[in-house]
């Protein structure tokens, strides 16, 4: 008995010193890939910008989750010369055909949309999946609150779904009018110099 | 049986998927296309080799009645180390095979090698059957992965591989599609062997 132990012992003790090894060598090139995905996604949607977008943001309560959580969005601004160039921040589409749909959205300190990118969805393959289209993608640029309406054709708006699928690009577009609302409804708070940077990830 | 036996053993006689249909739910499920399929097989051929390596090793050592939990514990954390080092070096493998990296600790091929095969040889050909069983995995998801990704996409690797004309056959990437393509790849396989004889 005492051995059985001694054994399991052992061999967990042995697996948890490789772990801690493998963890310790991994550790910075997992944080610095997935700060280039994000900082990929920032570069494709906001307008130019040459400071480092990622670093400069805002953390704003948006709403309160089902368990009464505060659900929190970040703002990550771009900066040209020092002055405000553009805003991305990501808003989460939960009405999709399968999942949520996770959005990156770009606009000009104006509101108006530079241009969107889809981080993670699981669409159908084939049908949905063409909200990652860059041709879908570019039906969003120019536009803002004022001079679109922010539906799909099918249901009166200016949007095209795509053939075969409404309910994907419905939802993206409506998480990204919501987005635009909020911006809209604070966008003090969201363009303050407030120093924020490197709060949280 | 020589190491040479041994490794053709897995590879294509007793070849995990297309011979005793062992670990069907990755094999179906990632199979999406040829890149994934291939990502697949290889982490699951470096965690069956590894794993293979440390219970022929310790296969003195370890007491019959936890020989279960430690071959777990052994495998697991061999899962972590692939998923780790995917992360870090393979980032887009790795949210392309996402949830199924993990569920490597419950492939029944490592845990079945492990207790039929790894505790019961020697080194040299524990890591030959280790070699040869995850190979013949490899090579039945990239073979899975590249058929489907070929019809349902009308690529290969990413790669158009027919006309822009070609209109992809939707169903062979969706989850019917991973049903049907293995039904039909163990009917030919069949019937080369059926004809071999």
């Amino acid at each position: 008995m005492p051995r059985l132990i001694l054994v399991l012992t052992l061999i967990a003790a042995g697996a948890g010193v490789v772990l801690a090894l493998v963890e310790a060598v991994t550790r910075e090139p997992i944080a610095e890939q997935r700060r280039l995905e994000t900082l990929r996604a920032l570069r494709a949607v906001l307008p130019p910008a040459d400071n480092s977008p990622d670093e400069d943001r805002v953390q704003l309560v948006i709403g309160q989750d089902k368990r009464g959580r505060d659900v929190v969005r970040t703002f990550f601004r771009g900066r040209s010369d020092g002055a405000l160039s553009g805003i991305a921040f990501k808003v989460v589409a939960p009405d999709g055909y399968s999942g949520n749909i996770d959005v990156m959205v770009g606009i000009d300190p104006q509101g108006t949309v530079a241009g969107i990118e889809i981080l993670n969805h699981a669409e159908t393959p084939g049908l949905g999946d063409k909200i990652e289209l860059p041709s879908f993608k570019a039906i969003f640029a120019g536009k803002n609150l004022e001079n679109a309406d922010w539906r799909v054709k099918k249901d009166g708006g200016e949007f095209d779904q795509i053939t075969g699928a409404t309910i994907s690009p419905r939802a993206v577009v409506g998480a990204v009018r919501k987005g635009l609302e909020f911006y809209r409804d604070h966008r003090d708070e969201v363009v303050a110099d407030n120093e924020h940077q490197g709060d949280r990830p | 049986m020589t190491l040479g036996q041994e490794f053709r053993k897995g590879f294509w006689r007793d070849n995990a998927v297309f011979r005793l249909l062992l670990g069907l739910c990755p094999a179906l499920a990632v199979t999406t296309s040829a890149e994934n399929g291939l990502g697949m097989g290889l982490a699951t051929t470096f965690v069956l080799v590894c794993s293979n390596i440390v219970v022929s090793s310790l296969r003195k050592f370890i007491p019959a009645k936890v020989r279960i939990p430690s071959f777990i514990v052994v495998i697991a954390s061999f899962v972590t180390v692939v998923q780790l080092c995917m992360e870090a070096f393979f980032y887009d493998l790795h949210k392309a095979l996402g949830i199924f990296i993990p569920l490597i600790v419950v492939n029944c091929l490592i845990l079945g090698r492990a207790e039929a095969f790894a505790s019961k040889n020697r080194l040299a050909p524990a890591i030959a059957d280790g070699v040869g069983m995850g190979l013949g995995f490899t090579l039945a998801l990239f073979v899975l992965g590249a058929v489907r990704e070929l019809f349902g996409s009308g690529t290969l690797f990413g790669y158009a591989a027919f006309g822009p004309e070609y209109q992809p056959l939707l169903l062979m990437i969706l989850p019917p599609g991973a049903f049907i393509a293995m039904g039909l790849l163990l009917a030919a396989m069949n019937k080369f062997d059926a004809h071999r004889k």
